[in-house]
């Protein structure tokens, strides 16, 4: 009995192992978090967004297939540094280190650090306000560095987490959380939580997609480069996101 | 904060059942691999063979000296780094790979336990009738220590079934990631994650009235 259990298993495991996909040239694998609204999210069980789109758009531009990878976004980097997925679709700002290390496409996403707090906050009222409070970031995410980087970052209480910063700035346990401009808009106006925008955004920054910069990643980065141009001037890449955002976040 | 969402809550759960197999899948093929790890680790330790008694020590160390998903981590970002060709292994491979090792390092202690529980009194009864070693673990051992190992062995199964939610750190949208996404869509946290905690209790409570049934039946020559 206990024998046929482990053989069974045993199968099951190598199937399942050799089931995986291959690394192939007729479809580029993007990874996202699938927790970031508008950009990437679920309901009922279907993936969509801003990212989504776009991606697909540069997809169907290069002639190939997309293949969408969600994962939580700590786990993202490591799956394209092992080669588990081509590039990251998930409003990746460029970085110095992040720059040094992966090959960037161009920009095509240009926004604003922003200060988000509780509905009814009187204190903050944007990020000079932040001294002596404490503020929620998504971890590996650019706006930590972006906080750490203010003259009075010792005095701030930076917390990281892996998700859920927005409910628990509803929520009171910290002050407040910092995001990009355009998707906490969206989130107050769309989601029932009780927050708001404190301030204006303090830091311009620009969004692109990253691939291992070796000379096969490289490659694939100029294909990208070269169907995201051709969509940037065919204007699809602006109708893109007026659908998501009423706005016209592609341009400088 | 408004009222609950019912609606959005059963709607939830068709979706959420679509997820079921896989995390059923992973816990079962993990706790099957794991058993048979185990019980291999747990002749070792209890017969001492040399080299292999030293070896299994470290192994148990390790897997139960560090947390699964520091394991999970490493074999799936880490060691890729260092040898190109582990990142062969997809998501759920690695996921049950990481549950087989980080439990059978708990469950050999506890299997070797009920071998070392079984008195030594059956053993040289057993031996002075002329039984082989072998017909003294299969006959004799083995039946009583199933008998003491399978309310631990079924502790750890539970536990595999609710470990399988760290598997979304490694892009393996199970019932948890796929709980997790349709919450940051909707943003209705209370009511996706209080519907994900029910699937689980359920699945957990429906293995504990199965246990309960195999317990009656090992224990039936015990009955009075």
């Amino acid at each position: 009995m206990l024998k046929r259990i482990a053989l069974t298993a045993l199968v099951t495991g190598l199937m399942t192992a050799s089931s995986l996909t291959q690394a192939d040239e007729h479809a580029i694998k993007v990874g996202m978090s699938g927790g970031y609204f508008p950009f990437t999210f679920v309901e009922q069980d279907k993936l969509q967004g801003f990212e989504v789109d776009v991606m697909e758009a540069v997809a169907d531009e290069m002639g190939i297939e997309v293949e969408f990878v969600t994962a939580n976004f700590s786990g993202l980097f490591g799956m394209l540094e092992s080669g588990r997925i081509d590039t990251i679709a998930n409003q990746i700002t460029i970085t110095e280190e992040r720059a040094d290390k992966y090959a960037f496409t161009d920009p095509y996403v240009y926004d604003g650090a922003q200060v988000v707090v509780k509905e009814g906050n009187e204190e903050v009222h944007g990020v000079e306000d932040l001294k002596g409070k404490t503020v929620a970031v998504n971890l590996g995410s650019n706006y930590e560095q972006l906080l750490r980087e203010l003259p009075y970052a010792d005095e701030i209480d930076i917390r990281t987490y892996e998700s859920n910063i927005e409910q628990d700035t509803a929520l009171g346990r910290v002050d407040a959380f910092v995001m990009d401009r355009v998707s906490a808009s969206q989130v107050i106006k769309e989601k029932p939580l009780p927050l708001a925008l404190a301030g204006q955004p303090f830091s311009k920054i620009r969004n692109a997609l990253p691939f291992r910069d070796t000379e096969a990643g490289r490659a694939l980065r100029d294909r990208v480069d070269a169907a995201l141009t051709i969509l940037r001037e065919s204007g699809t890449l602006t109708a893109i996101s007026e659908e998501w955002f009423g706005t016209d976040i592609t341009t400088p | 904060m408004s009222v609950l969402d019912i609606d959005y809550m059963l709607g939830l759960v068709p979706i959420l059942l679509r997820y079921l197999p896989l995390t059923l899948q992973m816990a079962a093929v993990g706790m099957a691999l794991a058993l048979v790890l185990a019980c291999g680790l747990a002749v070792i330790r209890v017969l001492r063979i040399p080299g292999l008694n030293a070896a299994t020590l470290l192994f148990i160390s390790f897997f139960r000296g560090t947390p699964l998903l520091v394991q999970l981590f490493l074999f799936y970002y880490g060691l890729p780094q260092l040898l190109a060709f582990l990142t062969q292994i997809n998501g759920i491979t690695a996921t049950i790979m990481g549950l087989t090792l980080h439990f059978s390092a708990y469950m050999a202690e506890s299997i070797r336990a009920a071998i070392v529980g079984v008195d030594r009194s059956q053993t040289e009864a057993a031996l002075s009738i002329g039984m082989t070693n072998g017909q003294l673990m299969r006959r004799i051992v083995l039946p009583q220590a199933t008998r003491v190992a399978v309310p631990t062995l079924m502790n750890y199964f539970i536990d595999m079934i609710k470990a399988t939610s760290l598997a979304f750190t490694l892009g393996v949208t199970e019932l948890m990631g796929a709980t997790q996404k349709e919450a940051a869509g909707s943003f209705l946290y209370f009511e996706a994650f209080i519907t994900v905690a029910v699937f689980y209790w359920v699945i957990v409570e429906l293995l504990a009235w199965f246990q309960r049934r195999l317990e009656t039946r090992l224990n039936e020559a015990y009955r009075r």
